[in-house]
């Protein structure tokens, strides 16, 4: 797969259309467009951290807990400790990271639905101490952040998005071409062989877990400081599960490049949709997962690479 | 087997000492506890079915009682039906959708990997939510009756008599599964094509039949506890998620393929329960019981089989 679209030509100048369409957006748009676009770079990193744990063939419903968790650990460390707002969304990719390396060392061993099972169990969890640690959390009314990054200024903090995703994305190009990639590939496909040719698995998968809840957690760091307060129901919203995971399975999974074309369609569409349908506009979310799922296994990347493919040949 | 019998008698001696421990210390705890050991027992059984005898995994379980719920509550509203009438048209229905959706989505995943199967179910749990969330909006809807507040006392211990109408439930579910798997054809069949389908195949039986008979038969009786469960609680789009984890872990918990364990799961589990609600200040963290339980038991699950 990746080697298609190494070779082909037409890939980087479609995203080079797309880099700079992103990056003069703000100039051309109003707040309102902006913050569009920091809600669909949020969920894209979402759904790279997540495509970059599936690789392994491990499927992780603990998304909206790390987000929480990051969410929280930034605006907790900047109104206690008095953090400077990106040294707080560094804190929380730690503090994220951390708890992701502790209960990974246990978890990591589970396989299939006992894992995905188990790490929507600990998003529950985290969201229950959020919810009832009033002393400190503040409990269901959540926190208010004393000082915003760039005092909230729109098009700053849209840059701070952009150039955040971006690092996402090279380092979810970097987990491919390196060491890392060939070992999860090798978990998912036959985990007994990955074992006997001597790799080790376990290594691989906590790294894998560590570094995509860090990245889960400075997500939430990112958005909490976007939006200036946080509540359990809101930080924790399993929206930041469901919607990641639609986004990657349509623009196609195992890649870097499927999550981001994901994340810009739907992201768009469902912005869209949410103004005429307030209710329920998310049902089509649902649909694309099972549609994706039953007729198009690898996505719109996938697909176009396909594509590709044969038209060369014809030539 | 014998292992199987040895934790059976380990848990059910468990969950009695626990019992009579309650009984004697606050028996309303007892008696609540009992309660909600079979709301979760009633809904916990289909799965057990599903997931337990075929080895299909559904997270939209919860979701389709919520569905059944809402089916029933229409009706109720529509016809002025008594919920518990209501029951039978509801469970028709549901058997109908749970067909619809199985030929159409959750059949194509069987030989696939696992993985697929998961990620397809969580997009029927999201889109029966959400479609629900577009047609009835996210209001909270409830019905009344009268006879769901009758109490009784007996000593000093004064109690809800109708909630007892779930562990009546659960048992009869229970006896139905049993009476059905051990009895009848279609039953003995499934069981045979969860543990082998191609061997199954061979020796003649239809296993796509099998497949589809055992969720609709299972996505029915959810049909059925929809009903009864909007008599005691009221219902909202995401009332079912909560339910497709509970179910999950009693399944789990009992022991994939052991249906009257679960019963005895959802007794440790009610029990534990109404014992941190009745701690001051302790219903906030009442969830805790349920996801530290989840955890515990997946672990020591997965580290028992690796042995």
């Amino acid at each position: 797969m990746s080697s298609t679209v190494q070779k082909n030509k037409t890939w980087p100048v479609i995203f080079g259309i797309v880099g700079v369409i992103v990056i003069i957006l703000p100039f051309f748009t109003g707040p309102y467009v902006q913050s569009i676009g920091r809600t669909v770079i949020t969920y894209m990193i979402l759904a790279i951290s997540w495509d970059m744990l599936i690789r392994s063939g491990q499927l992780s419903f603990g998304l909206a807990g790390f987000f929480g968790l990051g969410s929280y650990a930034a605006v907790l460390s900047a109104v206690n400790l008095h953090f400077n707002p990106f040294v707080s969304i560094l804190f929380a990719a730690v503090v994220a990271g951390l708890m992701a390396f502790l209960v990974g060392a246990v978890v990591l061993r589970l396989r299939g639905m006992y894992f995905a099972i188990t790490t929507l169990a600990l998003g529950e969890i985290f969201r229950i101490i959020i919810h009832n640690w009033t002393s400190v959390t503040g409990g269901p009314n959540g926190k208010l952040l004393p000082k915003l990054a760039f005092d909230g200024a729109s098009i700053p903090t849209y840059a701070m998005m952009v150039v955040f995703a971006l690092v996402i994305i090279a380092l979810s190009e970097y987990f491919k071409r390196s060491k890392i990639h060939y070992a999860l590939t090798a978990i998912r496909d036959n985990e007994i062989v990955a074992k006997s040719s001597g790799i080790n698995i376990y290594k691989y998968l906590l790294i894998a877990f560590t570094v995509t809840a860090a990245i889960q957690g400075a997500a939430g760091a990112g958005f909490a400081q976007l939006y200036g307060f946080v509540t359990p129901e809101s930080s924790f919203n399993a929206n930041y599960t469901l919607i990641p995971l639609a986004m990657a399975l349509l623009g196609g999974m195992y890649s870097t490049w499927g999550p981001v074309i994901g994340a810009v369609l739907l992201g768009v569409l469902g912005e869209f949709l949410k103004l005429y349908i307030p209710y329920g506009h998310l049902v089509v979310y649902g649909i694309i997962i099972i549609l994706v799922l039953l007729f198009m296994p690898q996505g719109i990347v996938g697909m176009a690479g396909k594509l590709l493919k044969k038209g060369e040949s014809h030539e | 087997m014998n292992k199987k019998k040895i934790y059976t008698i380990a848990g059910i001696s468990a969950a009695l000492v626990l019992s009579v421990i309650l009984l004697i210390i606050k028996p309303t705890i007892l008696v609540y506890g009992i309660q909600r050991a079979g709301i979760y027992a009633a809904i916990a059984l289909p799965m057990a079915l599903v997931l337990g005898i075929v080895h299909i995994v559904n997270l939209a379980h919860g979701e389709m009682m919520m569905v059944a719920a809402y089916l029933s509550y229409f009706i109720c509203t529509t016809f002025g039906l008594d919920p518990l009438v209501a029951a039978i048209p509801t469970g028709i229905i549901m058997f109908f959708l749970g067909l619809i959706v199985f030929k159409t989505s959750i059949a194509h995943t069987l030989e696939a990997p696992e993985l697929n199967q998961l990620i397809l179910t969580f997009g029927v749990a999201m889109v029966l939510s959400q479609t629900v969330n577009l047609i009835a909006t996210s209001q909270p809807r409830k019905i009344s009756l009268d006879y769901v507040s009758a109490s009784a006392t007996i000593g000093e211990v004064s109690f809800g008599i109708y909630d007892f109408i779930f562990p009546a439930l659960a048992a009869v579910f229970l006896a139905v599964l049993i009476y059905f798997l051990k009895k009848t054809r279609i039953g003995k069949a499934a069981s045979a094509v969860g543990q082998n389908p191609r061997g199954a195949r061979i020796v003649g039986i239809n296993v796509d039949l099998t497949y589809t008979i055992i969720f609709s038969l299972a996505s029915m009786i959810i049909g059925v506890f929809g009903s009864f469960f909007i008599t005691k609680f009221s219902i909202f789009p995401a009332v079912g998620g909560t339910f497709t984890m509970k179910s999950f872990a009693l399944v789990a918990m009992a022991g994939i393929g052991n249906l009257p364990m679960v019963i005895g799961a959802s007794l440790v589990l009610g029990l534990a329960e109404s014992l941190v609600m009745s701690v001051p200040h302790g219903a906030g963290w009442t969830p805790m019981i349920f996801f530290g339980l989840i955890i515990i038991v997946i672990l020591s699950r997965s580290f028992r089989s690796k042995q």
